[in-house]
């Protein structure tokens, strides 16, 4: 038996009505899971055009085809939907144990659409799927909202994912949470589940997960383990963590400071991992995983899995707070409100910054801690400033001036690498199927840690960014964490043996490319074009004023000429739209190709 | 014979009840596992703990067949005189004996004496100790 379980589930909430359907073996088989499985539902139930806050769009929790199994780093949940941050597809993960558990639970996905009368949350066994009152968790944290239903379902070990007030008040940068410190984080999902008065999923399951021939299954994955987990190229995982990465950025000159007016911090030091590490308590794993990143930490009384790399930058040095115990706390509010940190980091130090520039005053400068700490309560419950501030730097910058910093790209806040310093990385944000993310393409790796590739140019950017962007939506699709660099050959071998299927690395890249694909006739449809696939005026026009990129821009017209070059190559006309003869090529799907064709016809 | 858990190095990534419902029932199911790793959070922290069977023989006490023996080592169900009454299940401290699918007393015999969860634990904080 395969390591599917066969069977999707699908509520609406405005019926109440919950069924079951066999899982499509054929879109597994061309988008394998997660993101390109998501993507392939969304496409099939949803016109992408639509309002992403109204009753028809869709969340969709998707465990990977290794969760539940014994393959390590690979039991995330992937969640995917039409973002109110961007307009765009969205796909993330979380970790934790809530892939496991909904196979376990008997399912390969849960879609959820429609919208509750009241605020509700499921409750899913093997058994039975009931939709549940959850007015007693209204404004809730998603701390709490986890002890409570703990306690009402009787049960201290049932998974659960939640959002928090952020959520519920429809904040465009509100993020799932499972257990307590693990997000899907980016594009706000969280506002989507509360314009569907959805507070939360709570799941348990008993049902096997199988494998085709288990005793050699067990028997790979653990050769593959000790040849290619546990292996001193990892530990960093394991002991430092994201927060490795703080070093790396700021010897590059690319660490985000003051909203990006600079790359290299001065107060970085007191943020330094080593700080961090001494209040280390231990790791925690995800379900199933052998690398164990969470870095389980007590500061004061703040006890936090984290703070990772991008939080600590994006709320220390990107808002020119230093001081750990701030920031910690600050992380530990964000989990369990439910905002992502990445966002309301970025969006802390715009509004600093028009402050400074005298632009518009939010009533707080860069540095200050004692309203810094205040901000995610506001943001969140949409307070006082909170209430423009949850909307995003975008429509800031466009309600109030100041477009040129505000740091985003089609509405999602920037993360904490700077792309004057890595130019490649400048086209992997414009390019991204959901605005500035880093899980995309990370050419980062080679420009700046391994150095292996001459950062300040376009020359052979745009085929790296495609390389990075295929690898990577295959190995989220498959469903491989981040922090597992396996190569697709290892990769085929896993899914052939999970499957039974006979499919190559090669197979992979090309199934990257289609589920690439996929997220931009996606985007087309919702009307997403060459004008949208644009950075920040600041990284065009600002140079870095010190630092390794000290004096570097990326400059403008060579950058719109290699955006050129990576649709050419892509098989994209001018722009960015798939052409047909190349979707042929990919084996895309039949429906998707009709369906895009119609939309094509109609003029848009 | 006895399993430890150096609990300080757990990671709570559960890869040995994994390990342990594959090899012992053919299939990945931590609730087909011989023994369990509690982890949560709660208001306080979080709380961790490992169940493993202690050979404290209260199973053996309360089996109404004697379908369970001990063999100096560890405990052994004869499934031929195992009715699935539950009565061990429903005896034991640590909570890790079920009945499987064919309704029979399931009961860690620590893979007689090569322990599958010791060998994938990636910390090596699952150990057998084994007694002079």
């Amino acid at each position: 038996m395969k390591s599917y379980m066969g069977k999707i589930l699908r509520v609406d909430l405005s019926s109440g009505k919950v069924i079951e359907e066999k899982t499509k073996e054929e879109w597994l088989n061309k988008y394998y899971g997660q993101k390109g499985l998501g993507i392939r539902y969304l496409l099939e139930d949803i016109e992408p055009n639509i309002n992403p806050l109204s009753s028809e769009n869709e969340v969709i929790l998707i465990p990977g085809i290794f969760a539940g199994t014994i393959v390590s780093s690979a039991g995330k949940l992937a969640i995917a939907s039409k973002s109110p941050a961007t307009g765009t597809i969205d796909d993330g993960s979380v970790g934790g144990s809530m892939g496991a558990e909904i196979k376990y639970a008997g399912y390969d996905a849960i879609i959820i659409k429609g919208k509750a009368e009241h605020l509700v949350y499921l409750y899913i066994t093997p058994d039975k799927t009931e939709v549940r009152d959850a007015k007693f968790l209204k404004g809730k944290g998603t701390h709490q909202t986890d002890f409570m239903l703990k306690k009402e379902l009787k049960d201290q070990e049932i998974k659960i994912i939640s959002i928090g007030p952020a959520g519920e008040n429809l904040v465009k940068i509100a993020c799932i949470t499972s257990e307590l410190y693990r997000q899907q984080g980016r594009g706000g999902i969280a506002a989507v589940m509360g314009s569907k008065n959805l507070k939360a999923v709570a799941v348990k399951g008993w049902k096997d997960v199988n494998a085709p021939d288990i005793s050699s299954f067990v028997k790979t994955v653990y050769e593959i383990n000790k040849k290619n987990i546990l292996i001193p190229d990892n530990s960093w995982t394991v002991s430092d963590g994201t927060l490795i990465f703080g070093d790396l950025m700021n010897d590059g000159g690319i660490l985000p400071t003051r909203n990006f007016q600079t790359g290299v911090s001065p107060i970085y030091k007191k943020l330094h991992l080593e700080i961090v590490d001494k209040r280390k308590k231990g790791n925690k794993a995800c379900f199933g995983c052998a690398l164990a990143c969470g870095n389980y930490i007590k500061i004061n009384n703040v006890t936090l899995e984290g703070p990772e790399y991008e939080t600590l930058n994006m709320a220390g040095c990107n808002c020119g707070i230093a001081d750990l115990k701030a920031i910690t706390q600050f992380n530990k509010d964000c989990d369990d409100l439910g905002l992502d940190t990445i966002s309301v980091g970025n969006i802390i130090a715009y509004a600093m910054e028009m402050r400074e520039k005298g632009i518009h005053d939010f009533g707080f400068s860069f540095g200050d801690v004692e309203n810094y700490l205040k901000l995610p309560e506001r943001i969140a419950y949409r307070k006082g400033v909170g209430n423009e501030l949850a909307e995003g730097v975008k429509f800031l910058s466009e309600k109030y001036g100041g477009k040129e910093f505000a740091m985003q790209v089609k509405g999602l806040e920037v993360p904490s690498y700077d792309p004057r310093g890595s130019w490649g990385m400048g086209l992997a944000y414009a390019t991204s199927d959901r605005g500035a993310c880093h899980m995309r393409a990370f050419p980062i790796t080679e420009e700046v840690i391994e150095k292996t590739v001459e950062p300040f140019t376009f020359e052979g950017k745009a085929k790296l960014v495609i390389d990075g962007q295929h690898y990577n939506s295959i190995k989220f699709s498959v469903g491989v964490c981040d922090l597992w660099a396996l190569d697709l050959d290892l990769l085929a071998k896993l899914l052939n043996m999970a499957t039974e299927s006979n499919v190559t690395g090669e197979d992979l890249t090309k199934g990257g490319e289609r589920i690439w694909n996929l997220g931009r006739i996606f985007n087309v449809m919702a009307g997403f074009r060459r004008k949208d696939d644009i950075l920040p005026e600041r990284f065009f026009t600002e140079p870095l004023p010190e630092g390794p990129a000290k004096g570097k821009v990326l400059p403008k017209k060579e950058f719109e000429k290699t955006l050129l070059e990576y649709y050419h190559l892509r098989g994209w006309d001018e722009e960015g739209i798939p052409f047909k003869k190349k979707l042929k090529e990919l084996e895309v799907d039949e429906g998707v190709i009709k369906k895009f064709e119609r939309y094509l016809k109609k003029g848009n | 014979m006895r399993l430890v858990l150096n609990i300080e190095e757990c990671t709570g990534c559960k890869l040995c009840e994994l390990a342990c419902s594959a090899k012992n029932e053919g299939v990945f199911n931590p609730k087909k596992a011989r023994l369990k790793i509690i982890d949560y959070y709660t208001d306080k922290g979080r709380e961790i703990t490992g169940k493993f069977c202690t050979l404290c023989k209260k199973c053996l006490e309360a089996c109404p067949t004697e379908a369970i023996t001990f063999n100096d080592e560890w405990l052994t169900v004869d499934d031929e005189l195992c009715t699935g009454c539950g009565e061990c299940v429903d005896v034991c401290p640590q909570g890790v004996i079920f009945l499987n699918d064919e309704d029979k007393s399931t009961i860690c015999n620590f893979c007689e004496g090569n322990p599958y969860c010791v060998e994938w634990c990636p910390r090596e904080c699952l150990k057998l100790e084994v007694a002079e």
